[in-house]
């Protein structure tokens, strides 16, 4: 361990080394003549899961797909998993290893590792997932773009700046890694929540200012998308490195909140508050936000205000603070 | 070592406990730091989603202040760190913002010239201090305590940005921990999300979320939580009530935020570290 103070920004990649991750990292832990342990989570519906072990010899440069093909022709020829492309561009081979949603394709082997399907969509047998899920949810947007305005000619007066956001959501190779990734996606029925997946592709077509609003509106009032809590787990396993958080889930609330205001009520009543007092005041954040019905938890309530965690004379008499000037000029 | 401090909205209300803590555990460790008072929010999630130019404003303008004192930042709330950095990367990239930006803080005679440097407390402990130093401050070993560290999202991720790598490599709070005498635990919440920043508006992502963090901690042995967020300590610490009522179990898992686990260490008592705030009781919990 260091004793001497770090590096700037050193903190924040202590355990990349103990934990071997980097492409180099893990091809010197294996040699060729090496034995790859895969488990592989094996499904079929009329016998259920179980996990199966195979021993994988190690070749050089050797991917997830390699392990599995090698699976398939050598140990376990019913072996269900999707592939085509093998070159990071169809999106069809994403899985789960050690817990981390990977391409296949794209991925090197660990000395260990349990490859399993991606979660929060329906597995059809082995690794292979069920996307109609998804193929309904991105129908139902429309995706497509129906210009309000009169095409204006070739070439379209479109700067790239207009364009940012929406050419960053064209990368998508529809992998579904961030779909299995999404902690919202995870609780299931307990959201409306679309998903990262689903809302990207819409990013396509609703981020381009030649799509009809009115039709943007009808498929944004569909999505829930404050029920993002922008978690950026979605960014960390998306192969594409679309910031999908940045660039298409906040661009897309900001539509939203344009076109559904309705939808935007906590992200507004924030606003409004920091802009008169300059921070937040908690009490009337979910005041603002959840009306009178922020007070049905009156046990909560009376605990927070045994510990000072609230205080409702600032919550009511809207008191500011030293920082209220700057907010009130700076939002106006 | 001086540092210009922001402590955010959160370490001023809900988590004032935060804030105290850290100026306690800053005299301790030799940290001068000077409080900007009028710095505002950060605008949380919500800002920057929905007016990304006043978002920058109030971001670059904290920066500004900082750069006027001529010091480095030091934040203690995760989301406000990530706001800030977002902040500066924006002023480097875009200089059409920049300019915009300028001309708004001119009224106050302000000027950001991009020359802030941003770490969280967590990162200052590594960086600034330094584990040598900090373990020779060290004068009541927590020897026995078992700890599940939760990173929360945003001094972790997104990745590649500002030097984060995959999240699930993160060691320092454990390190930390240990390095106090603690044993540190690995469970499966460890660099999840606690789902505040939907809470205000629907709480129910926010339980299920980190009930089930709350759960693996206890279920791999830990007495206590440790978080770097005041948002994160909000949902793990606030709402376990109505967590364990979602569960229809007890959990009674202690949280601390990480100066508090400093500062026992230092040598603080609970009292002057005010875990008498926190909506779990902390009990001397190790052994």
């Amino acid at each position: 361990m260091n004793a001497t103070p770090v590096a700037d920004g050193d903190a924040r990649r202590l355990g990349q080394t103990e934990n071997f991750d980097s492409l180099v990292a893990r091809n010197t832990r294996l040699a060729v003549g090496d034995t790859v342990t895969v488990r592989v989570r094996r499904f079929a519906p009329e016998a259920g899961a179980q996990l199966q072990e195979f021993k994988v010899p190690y070749q050089r440069a050797m991917r997830v797909l390699d392990a599995l093909n090698w699976i398939a022709e050598q140990a376990a020829t019913d072996l269900a998993y999707r592939w085509f492309c093998g070159s990071k561009m169809c999106g069809t081979c994403a899985v789960r290893m050690n817990g981390r949603e990977v391409l296949a394709c794209w991925e090197a082997v660990e000395p260990e590792m349990t490859i399993e399907p991606l979660r929060n969509l329906p597995v059809l047998r082995d690794l292979v997932v069920d996307r109609a899920p998804f193929e309904r949810k991105v129908a139902s947007f429309e995706p497509w773009i129906e210009r309000v305005a009169p095409y204006a000619g070739f070439p379209e007066p479109l700067s790239h700046k207009e364009m940012k956001s929406a050419s960053k959501a064209l990368d998508c190779i529809g992998c579904m890694s961030c779909y299995s990734a999404c902690p919202v996606i995870g609780l299931g029925e307990l959201t409306r929540f679309a998903g990262p997946a689903p809302l990207v592709q819409l990013g396509q077509t609703a981020l381009d200012p030649r799509n009809d609003p009115a039709k943007v509106a009808r498929a944004l009032a569909q999505t829930d998308i404050f029920s993002c809590v922008s978690c950026y787990k979605c960014e960390e396993v998306c192969p594409a490195a679309i910031p999908i958080v940045t660039r298409v889930i906040e661009p897309l609330k900001a539509r939203a909140a344009v076109l559904v205001p309705a939808m935007a009520r906590h992200s507004n009543v924030l606003r409004r508050i920091v802009a008169a007092r300059g921070r937040i005041d908690p009490g009337a954040l979910v005041l603002g936000v959840q009306g009178l019905a922020a007070l049905r938890n009156l046990p909560r309530i009376w605990r927070m205000l045994l510990r000072g965690k609230i205080n409702p004379l600032r919550t009511v008499l809207g008191l500011k603070t030293a920082a209220a000037a700057a907010a009130r000029r700076l939002l106006r | 070592m001086r540092f210009a401090y922001y402590p955010g909205c959160s370490a001023r209300s809900t988590c004032a406990e935060l804030n105290e803590a850290t100026h306690r555990v800053a005299a301790r460790l030799g940290l001068d730091l000077t409080q900007l008072e009028s710095a505002t929010c950060t605008g949380a999630r919500e800002l920057r989603a929905i007016d990304p130019v006043g978002f920058f404003t109030l971001n670059l303008r904290i920066l500004a202040l900082a750069e006027r004192e001529g010091l480095p930042l030091m934040t203690i709330c995760n989301t406000c760190t990530l706001n800030l950095l977002d902040a500066h990367a924006a002023f480097l990239e875009d200089t059409d913002l920049a300019t915009k930006v300028n001309a708004a803080l001119a009224d106050e005679g302000l000027r950001y010239s991009g020359r802030t440097r941003i770490s969280h407390f967590l990162w200052v402990l590594y960086e600034d201090i330094g584990l040598a130093r900090l373990r020779a401050l060290v004068v009541r070993p927590l020897t026995g305590l078992t700890v599940a560290a939760f990173y929360g999202c945003h001094i972790t991720r997104p990745p590649q940005r500002y030097g984060f790598v995959d999240s699930r490599n993160n060691v320092a709070l454990e390190r930390l921990a240990e390095l106090f005498g603690c044993r540190s635990i690995d469970y499966s919440g460890r660099t999840e999300c606690c789902g505040f920043h939907t809470a205000a508006a629907d709480e129910r992502i926010a339980i299920k979320l980190t009930g089930a963090h709350i759960k693996s901690a206890k279920a791999n042995g830990a007495k206590t939580m440790l978080t770097p967020c005041p948002l994160c300590h909000t949902v793990l610490d606030g709402f376990q009530r109505e967590i364990e009522e979602d569960m229809g179990e007890r959990l009674d898992m202690p949280v601390l935020h990480l100066p508090q686990l400093v500062g026992l260490a230092l040598g603080l008592s609970p009292e002057e570290l005010r875990l008498d705030r926190h909506m779990v009781e902390w009990q001397e919990r190790w052994e």
